[in-house]
């Protein structure tokens, strides 16, 4: 071969390289499939429909993604980890029950009733982890059996009556905004950006990724893989918390029956959002496109005066199909990735 | 007899086989060799039909065949046991054993359990698996399921049996038995086609053997005329390198780590020893022997009810592998990479970084990415790990290049003290010799102290010059080889039979 030759072929193999490893870079991601797919959603709505576009509707749609964001948070916190939590609903309804009876029974400041019952959410998520950390149980057995005694909690507590004599200072959060975007579309941004920094470039969310990505290896690499777990089901129980306060101030009374269909939301919003099943990955972009797509999703089958309570036949099914693009763009990365190994090697 | 002829066979960017061409004879174990991704796997899939060549054919006494599947080499009698262990945990043995042919103890819609039972018993019996065939086989061992799959294997009449790397998890005994067994089943006509690492296996029971590096076959040979060196220059193309194993020091000045009477119910009674500075102690044993178990105990992942641990003459106090890091400065690094040592899915960087991204952070504690990756190249390029960044996952890097990984992140911890268990299991040859060097270097030059797990026999001879023996989880005896300041005093063969004494 000749010296030309020789050049020209690398220049080759570099070029595809570029190419190569742009395409490996994206296809890496788990996030680009939802980003990609809510961005068209959004611009086929936007040209199907005049009322979309309407600063009353994206009101609407920004403030009910929040509360997805805020409910997926409270699984993808634990899904990185490789765990889960059936419980969230239940904590997120005690909380607003707790929030109501403080605030209408009890007649309290909201500056009391708030931190009163995010405290008691914290309380159960930090119940879920210890009980899983000493018991050695897995997350499903252990948070599904304290459902019930969360749901059992909600439903005494209330006897299943609504609160519904909750202070206005309350519902500023979930009700107004500043120059037209909602104070909670606000807030959930700022709570994205603060966990995509923690999982990027702190310790601790290094170590919750570790954990989930392989236990065994975590904890033989010095981490204390049961504090971890013990903080990722606690953080959890502050997110359920969380959203359940959002709740109660976007629609401004407190219903016991709050949470009880946040389980295939929270799932469909952090799968979707590109949180891998297994752990060790969590992305704050993906989870704030999915809670989008699924708004856009609700408010299109509305438009399209598709019956709403369909609404969870259709959660499933995206849930599915996000599984399945998920599993795609796995083998493909795979792929990608191993003939490149080869090539070096 | 099979022969394949001109088989190539690429994948996007890289060619696994180039123009192979091999004759397997009736009655004759034929060894294939090679480092990792020489293209063994490959030949072994094609010739099972699991992947179609991409040019030449593969030929049954003299016709060309053609396999789409598995099925297809199966109907043919072609057999193959494969390195993963592939058994039905919750199954019995007999079950396992008969797995790909129950349909044919039907007897009226129902299956004849007693039929099979005393069929697997007779297949278990000629792999000297001692277990009883109604037994689950969840509570057997690795090497127990192994015999099992090789059991099955037999129990299909197969007239062309691929062996791919069947005793990594046997016992010597056991291997010794299985080699037996090929021996006899090859008087029986029966091709053996043999994939191992351990080329004292190869040359103790294979007729011929085929050398592969890079997809080439590098030459057919009858064994008798080859020597273990010579099959090693065959497969990495080069001299074997020999280590410049001279003289370390041994048990010099006061011990760095010492185990005073450490004791654990139902298994450690009174076990002490000392581990010094810059010395590779070897702790050699059968798995199972207690080696790894003590381990444990000593990075707080396993309790101990009685003895103490003494870190530089203080008494310490490890209740985690955490306290163990940080307090004592003491990794381990793993048996098991992929299950315990690595997060496969996770790059290379974090898998170095996660022991000191407490040092990497700015003043407001975050972690500099860019000193992570600094980290990552900077041990990537000390220890050759073959990448193309260090954003690369570790689970698509080769063995060797994982092992190295999970060196690293100790090294870049500042351990004083390393134990390493099975440096070298699953790695090639040109890598097993770098991970030698890398270990002898760390004692030698880094003065660190270092206790070497090993059942790899040649492995611990040559780097340790103090050599625990394990049994039964006692240490039954301790063989040293260190004259004139730490240099070895006696060959190979004077050393390994004095450990096999203890042993016996």
């Amino acid at each position: 071969m000749t010296q030309r030759e020789v050049k020209l072929l690398a220049r080759q193999t570099n070029q595809r390289g570029g190419v190569g490893s742009a395409l490996r870079g994206i296809l890496r991601r788990s996030d680009t499939s939802v980003v990609i797919a809510t961005l068209i959603l959004f611009i086929l709505f936007s040209f199907s429909n005049s009322s979309f576009l309407t600063p009353f509707n994206l009101f609407n749609m920004s403030r009910t993604a929040s509360l997805y964001v805020m409910v997926a948070l409270g699984q993808a916190i634990v899904i990185v980890i490789g765990h889960m939590n059936l419980s969230l609903g239940a904590i997120g309804g005690l909380t607003v029950v707790v929030a109501g009876w403080c605030m209408d029974t009890m007649g309290w400041s909201p500056w009391v009733a708030a931190p009163l019952a995010l405290l008691i959410g914290t309380l159960c998520g930090m119940f879920n982890g210890f009980i899983i950390v000493k018991s050695r149980l897995n997350s499903f057995i252990v948070t599904l059996a304290s459902l019930f005694i969360f749901t059992g909690l909600v439903q005494g507590i209330s006897q299943g009556f609504p609160y519904s004599n909750i202070p206005k200072e309350f519902t500023m959060m979930g009700r107004n905004d500043l120059m037209g975007v909602p104070f909670l579309f606000i807030f959930v941004v700022i709570v994205l950006i603060v966990l995509g920094y923690v999982f990027k470039y702190r310790i601790v969310g290094r170590r919750l990724l570790a954990t989930g990505g392989n236990l065994e290896a975590a904890r033989l690499s010095g981490i204390r893989t049961d504090n971890i777990i013990l903080l990722a089901h606690t953080l959890s129980g502050v997110f359920a918390a969380t959203a359940g306060l959002l709740w109660v101030s976007r629609m401004g009374s407190a219903q016991p029956s709050t949470g009880t269909d946040w389980l295939i939301v929270s799932f469909a919003v952090a799968i979707i959002g590109g949180t891998a099943l297994n752990g060790g990955e969590f992305s704050a972009l993906g989870i704030l496109a999915s809670a989008i797509m699924l708004t856009l999703i609700k408010n299109g089958l509305i438009m399209l005066n598709v019956n709403v309570y369909f609404e969870q036949t259709f959660l499933g099914v995206i849930v599915l199909l996000a599984v399945s693009v998920e599993s795609i763009r796995m083998a493909l990365s795979n792929r990608s990735r191993r003939s490149q190994v080869k090539s070096t090697a | 007899m099979l022969q394949i002829r001109h088989i190539t066979k690429s994948f996007p960017s890289v060619r696994a086989l180039d123009d192979v061409s091999v004759d397997f004879a009736p009655g004759e174990v034929h060894a294939i060799v090679g480092e990792n991704g020489a293209g063994k796997s490959t030949l072994n899939k094609i010739i099972c039909g699991i992947y179609t060549p991409d040019a030449g054919e593969v030929r049954l006494d003299g016709a060309t065949i053609h396999l789409h599947a598995y099925k297809d080499a199966l109907d043919r009698k072609i057999n193959l046991v494969s390195q993963e262990i592939q058994v039905i945990p919750k199954s019995t043995v007999a079950e396992n054993i008969m797995l790909d042919k129950l349909d044919r103890y039907l007897a009226g819609g129902r299956i004849d359990w007693r039929r099979i039972n005393a069929d697997a018993a007779r297949y278990a019996e000629m792999v000297d698996l001692t277990a009883p065939v109604t037994q689950p086989v969840a509570v057997l061992s690795a090497a127990q399921k192994q015999l099992i799959m090789i059991a099955r294997a037999l129990s299909s009449d197969a007239r062309i049996l691929i062996m791919d790397e069947p005793t990594s998890a046997l016992t010597r005994h056991e291997t010794d038995n299985l080699l037996q067994l090929l021996r006899r089943i090859k008087g029986e006509g029966v091709t053996v086609i043999f994939v191992s690492h351990k080329l004292e296996e190869v040359l103790a029971v294979a007729d011929r053997v085929s050398v592969l590096r890079d997809g080439s076959l590098i030459g057919t040979q009858p064994i008798a005329r080859l020597t273990k060196e010579q099959i090693v220059q065959m497969m990495i193309g080069r001299d074997a390198r020999t280590l410049g194993l001279g003289a370390l020091t041994v048990d010099a000045g006061p011990p760095v780590l010492e185990a005073r009477g450490i004791s654990q119910t139902g298994r450690f009674h009174n076990v002490s020893f000392a581990l010094h500075r810059g010395e590779i102690l070897g702790f050699y044993g059968l798995v199972g022997s207690g080696r790894t178990e003590l381990a444990q105990i000593l990075i707080g992942e396993d309790r101990k009810d009685g003895g103490e641990v003494y870190i530089e003459g203080k008494r310490a106090n490890i209740q985690s592998m955490a306290d163990s890091l940080f307090k004592y400065r003491m990794g381990y690094v793993s048996e098991n990479r992929k299950e315990k040592g690595l997060i496969l899915s996770a790059p290379i960087q974090t898998n170095i970084a996660i022991t000191v991204w407490e040092r990497l952070r700015d003043r407001f504690g975050s972690i500099r990415l860019a000193a992570e990756t600094a980290t990552a190249r900077d041990f990537m390029q000390k220890l050759e790990i073959r990448a193309t960044d260090p954003g690369q996952t570790v689970g698509s890097l080769s063995g060797g290049n994982q092992q190295k990984v999970s060196i690293a992140k100790w090294l870049a911890a500042h351990c004083d003290i390393l134990i390493i268990d099975e440096p070298t299991i699953g790695v090639d040859i040109g890598a097993k010799e770098y991970i030698h060097q890398l270990i002898w270097n760390l004692a030698k030059v880094e003065g660190k102290s270092i206790i070497l797990i090993s059942s790899d026999m040649p492995e611990i001879v040559n780097l340790a010059r103090r050599i625990l023996v394990f049994k039964d989880f006692a240490i039954v005896g301790e063989v040293r080889n260190n004259g004139e300041n730490g240099a070895p005093v006696r060959g190979y063969d004077e050393v390994s039979k004095e450990i096999g004494q203890y042993l016996a």
